[in-house]
């Protein structure tokens, strides 16, 4: 009986820890790969792509910086935080706060990262911090888009992110703390409604539709050396998301998901 | 006698192989205007190798090098914007030449 009752509150305490999320960090600008450098707006925004729904409120960030790296020169870090200018972002359904720049590029690989202020979900009772990458090139020459930029919990590329037509692959190695993550639950989300970056709201013309709601959100695994793979099937911006990554984690004394993003741009074959 | 042709065959085909390295291997170079008088020319190439010790040359609409040099240890080349119609030359050997026209040069 006690086994039994062991059993029920070992269940309540799993149901418990499975979060509902669908919550994406996004680091935006509207090109990934481009021939010319020159200026770029980037917009970071706390939502939910593919439905263009709920916003939440951004904090300032804890940190957010650019890398970068072109053809064997060492990389080199900008600290990009106090360039940030605080927005107000438009949903399909609500506003929320939010934060854009603009940065000048040239050639090679330019890689974004962002920390974030840990976001308290109320409905929820927990923080979730989504820790972000985004990483454009310009000119073709590439950089160290594959190496670990060292945040606690990240995404690293194994496919260049910048480089995909539909219908490839992209691959990628979930870490936390510097060690690959086997097992990761990683959600997957299109950017269905086109970021406007003069109105700082997103279209109300979706790209695709959900024929069920599982579409909305896609779910894999990673496998037991922490890689995952995923077939694009359609242009445009993925995101990706491998959720609490370092179970014990957390932030003002409450259980805060350590979150792992990165953002790729496929592009059709024509 | 097919055996032995199939074997010449497959020599001379891996000989051809052999002797292209450069596959994959495209040459870039990328040029900004700094806005104070100079260019910067960064140069590359599609694998990610560096293109240090690169030989530079500034030429005129006659073909006349007005500057020369070579790409430094980040593999980039600045210099003074010349008067008049100029294109800039980023030559890593045959078959790896990149020209870029001083008028599509921008900030």
């Amino acid at each position: 009986m006690k086994k039994f009752a062991a059993m029920l509150l070992g269940l309540a305490v799993m149901a418990m820890s499975i979060p509902a999320f669908a919550h994406f960090q996004m680091i935006y600008t509207p090109e990934a790969a481009m021939n010319k450098g020159g200026k770029i707006p980037v917009a970071l925004v706390f939502t939910h792509p593919f439905e263009a729904g709920h916003t939440m409120d951004m904090g300032k960030p804890e940190q957010f910086y650019v890398i970068r790296s072109r053809g064997e020169n060492t990389p080199k870090k900008t600290d990009l935080l106090e360039k940030l200018k605080p927005i107000t972002w438009t949903s399909l359904t609500n506003s929320g706060k939010a934060w854009a720049m603009e940065y000048s590029v040239r050639g090679g690989d330019y890689t974004f990262c962002l920390m974030p202020e840990p976001y308290w979900e109320a409905n929820e009772e927990f923080y979730i911090k989504q820790n972000t990458k985004m990483i454009v090139n310009v000119g073709g020459e590439p950089g160290a888009w594959m190496e670990p930029v060292g945040l606690p919990t990240e995404i690293v590329p194994l496919s260049k992110p910048y480089d995909r037509w539909t219908g490839n692959v992209f691959q990628g190695v979930v870490m936390c703390k510097g060690k690959a993550v086997p097992g990761a639950e990683i959600e997957i989300e299109y950017m269905n409604h086109k970021p406007l970056l003069n109105k700082n709201a997103f279209a109300k013309e979706a790209n695709a539709t959900a024929p069920q709601d599982a579409f909305v959100l896609q779910t894999i695994f990673a496998d037991s050396n922490g890689v995952f793979t995923f077939g694009i099937p359609k242009a445009g911006w993925w995101g990706f998301a491998a959720l609490d990554l370092d179970p014990d984690y957390k932030y003002k004394g409450k259980k805060c998901s350590r979150d792992a993003v990165i953002w790729i741009k496929a592009v059709d074959m024509k | 006698m097919k055996k032995v042709f199939f074997a010449m065959i497959l020599v001379v085909v891996c000989s051809i192989l052999a002797a292209s390295p450069g596959f994959a291997h495209t040459p870039l170079c990328s040029c900004y205007n700094n806005g104070d008088g100079t260019v910067t020319c960064e140069g590359g190439f599609s694998d990610g190798s560096s293109a240090a010790g690169v030989e530079m040359r500034v030429v005129n609409a006659a073909q006349n090098v007005l500057i020369k040099g070579k790409m430094d240890e980040d593999s980039e080349f600045t210099f003074d914007i010349p008067k008049g119609p100029y294109k800039v030359q980023f030559d890593a050997g045959p078959g790896h030449l990149v020209e870029v026209e001083g008028k599509d040069i921008t900030e």
